[in-house]
């Protein structure tokens, strides 16, 4: 039998992580050859890695997008390609390939020379591309760690600063117990029915009351250490304390790749895993998630007014939109996944455009140091775009009406007032309320407190406001025409159901 | 229940043979060994480093790139031995898997001699 031939489909589906694992090793090896070369005077390759990066991403979506089978699982069922995850891949691409479009001066600056950054984000960008398609328990958890272990080193990737290797250590040490708790959990599963493939997990449990079987409760339990490990993973109240820490201790770059790209390919293979494998076992799934929910809406609203730097204050606010995005999962329907998706995509343009603001405020006095709220003051008449991009996507984080964060927060309400979950939502929605004093504040110090020191005003980077032009296009555009997005996110939850 | 006890029953089994073969061997060395202790022996065994010193002190992380380097290397080994038995069984496709494997290995350990992870000096 020809192997190579029976495999030749499996390929066509692996296309682009082929090319993106390939592209890695190139790089790799093209970079260690050059940076030690004496003829060359041991260049500095941030600047141009950037761009070979972007270029590797842009080349993956196209492959991704270029995929001509509609569904299909590869290699033993241990994973699955279908809509869901062509969608989740692009849009992963797409924002990674924004982000590093923001920071790339941001990381000169700073000094990160190395040109592992940028591999190193790329690995993470992998391990998420395999994460989404994963389809087995080991695949999953092997594709959790390759881009966790690239997200910690990330974190601690300024060698001279004591903050960013304390982040990193934070992140590893918290990071692996939660790797422990989903590895135990995946244990007892595989203990209690002898397989870790899903596809087999779906055929186990479809068609019987799964309440007659010996070890329901073990599978409970199970499914318990299993979902506190994504919980841990997607910062949600109360195992949210890493958070703020390795937010405010890591670089700038390395946290806004943290608080905008992991989310969404947790939560498409998170919903997967509760709402089609294990919806035998929704009972205990939706207790959990609804009791992490309010936790994380109350935490991120009420622990968010008491901070004074902005990465922390942005740490809680994320732990916050976390508890919307699970109110959404709790309502457990698929209008409440089509409001999870659409939530996870605005939620990402907006804190794209959020980050870009926070990269261009910068002037002589705060340069080095980490930002508090303080440096917001006058930015408006300092410059007053900035100003306005700012306060566009701090309105939008907050939810108010005119602009695209309002549809992803009614959608979500709605969703989860059909499901029945009424006195859940009228907690978020008072939390809310509370978490908006925090934006409304920032921009009132943005427009209304006076800069109290004088000092040289950084020019903004034309990158930076390429992404803060267009984040607020799309932040206008889709409160005015949402359909294309809500057509793509009602596609990748119709996958589901 | 029975059907647990069936499929559990060795894992227990090694379970006590474990613990009673680990006493078995430290009690045979404890009461038939002949025994002189002194500071030296007696004092904990830290992998080359005083264990009485202040723990703040600075170490060199040499010694951990080293260890992880050849951690990879013995588990590349560990992978090598089952596929080279079972190579006639797995075809093609496990051959260039292997073959795959040793590439990826070899370009980091390229990348590690370049960078200057392996001088000591």
């Amino acid at each position: 039998m020809n192997f190579l031939l029976m495999h030749q489909n499996h390929f066509k589906m692996f296309l682009p992580e082929i090319f993106l694992a390939t592209s890695i090793l190139v790089m790799t090896l093209h970079a260690s050859l050059l940076v030690t070369s004496k003829r060359l005077g041991y260049p500095i390759l941030t600047s141009s890695f950037g761009k070979l990066s972007i270029l590797v991403l842009f080349l993956t979506f196209l492959l991704v997008n270029n995929n001509p089978i509609a569904f299909m699982l590869t290699y033993q069922n241990t994973f699955i390609f279908d809509l869901l995850t062509a969608n989740v891949k692009q849009i992963l691409l797409l924002s990674t390939i924004c982000c590093l479009f923001i920071f790339e001066e941001n990381l000169l600056r700073q000094q990160i020379n190395n040109f592992e950054y940028f591999i190193l984000i790329l690995c993470a960008v992998l391990g998420l591309l395999f994460l989404v398609s994963s389809y087995d328990l080991i695949s999953m958890y092997l594709a959790i760690e390759m881009q966790s272990l690239c997200l910690y080193v990330l974190a601690a990737s300024k060698k001279n600063s004591s903050f960013s290797t304390e982040a990193g250590l934070k992140y590893f040490l918290l990071g692996s117990f939660s790797s422990a708790l989903l590895l135990f959990g995946m244990s007892i599963l595989y203990g209690c029915t002898g397989t870790t493939n899903f596809e087999n997990y779906t055929i186990l449990f479809s068609g019987v009351d799964v309440s007659t079987f010996s070890t329901s409760e073990s599978i409970s339990i199970a499914l318990l250490f299993v979902g506190a490990a994504f919980f841990f993973k997607i910062a949600a109240a109360p195992l949210h304390m890493w958070s703020p820490d390795v937010y405010e201790g890591s670089p700038t770059s390395s946290t806004i790749f943290f608080a905008v790209i992991p989310k969404i390919a947790l939560f498409a293979v998170f919903i997967r895993m509760f709402q089609t494998v294990f919806s035998s076992f929704e009972d205990t799934l939706l207790i959990m998630s609804i009791f992490f929910s309010i936790c994380s809406v109350i935490v991120g609203s009420f622990a968010a007014l008491r901070q004074r730097k902005l990465k922390r204050l942005l740490a809680y606010s994320s732990v916050s939109h976390v508890g919307y995005l699970l109110l959404a999962f709790s309502s457990n329907s698929l209008e409440g996944t089509h409001a999870l998706f659409f939530y996870l995509v605005i939620y990402m343009i907006t804190s794209l455009s959020l980050w870009s603001v926070i990269l261009s405020i910068n002037t002589s006095t705060n340069i080095e140091r980490s930002k508090t709220l303080i440096d917001f003051a006058s930015v408006s008449s300092l410059n007053p775009l900035i100003g306005l991009t700012g306060m566009i996507a701090l309105f939008s984080l907050a939810g108010v009406p005119p602009l695209a964060g309002f549809y992803a927060k009614m959608v979500i309400f709605l969703s989860a007032l059909s499901s029945g979950l009424v006195l859940v939502s009228l907690i978020a929605i008072l939390a809310s309320v509370i978490s908006s004093v925090y934006y409304i504040r920032l921009i009132k110090i943005m427009y209304f407190e006076p800069k109290s020191d004088v000092s040289f005003v950084f020019p903004v980077t034309r990158s930076c406001s390429l992404m803060m032009g267009s984040g607020t296009f799309f932040l206008i555009y889709l409160f005015i025409n949402p359909t294309l997005l809500l057509l793509l996110t009602e596609k990748m939850a119709l996958c589901l159901y | 229940m029975s059907f647990f006890i069936n499929e559990y029953f060795p894992i227990l089994l090694l379970l006590f043979v474990a613990i009673g073969l680990s006493f078995i061997i430290l009690g045979a060395s404890y009461f038939l060994g002949n025994q002189r202790p002194d500071t030296e022996k007696n004092s904990v065994y830290e992998c080359g480093f005083d264990p009485y010193e202040d723990s703040r002190n600075k170490f060199d992380v040499r010694f951990y790139l080293i260890a992880i380097l050849f951690i990879l290397f013995d588990l590349e080994a560990m992978f090598l031995f089952p596929w080279a038995i079972s190579l006639g069984h797995i075809t093609s496709m496990g051959f260039w898997t292997m073959c795959d494997f040793l590439i990826e290995l070899t370009i980091g350990f390229v990348y590690a001699w370049k960078i200057g992870a392996l001088e000591w000096e």
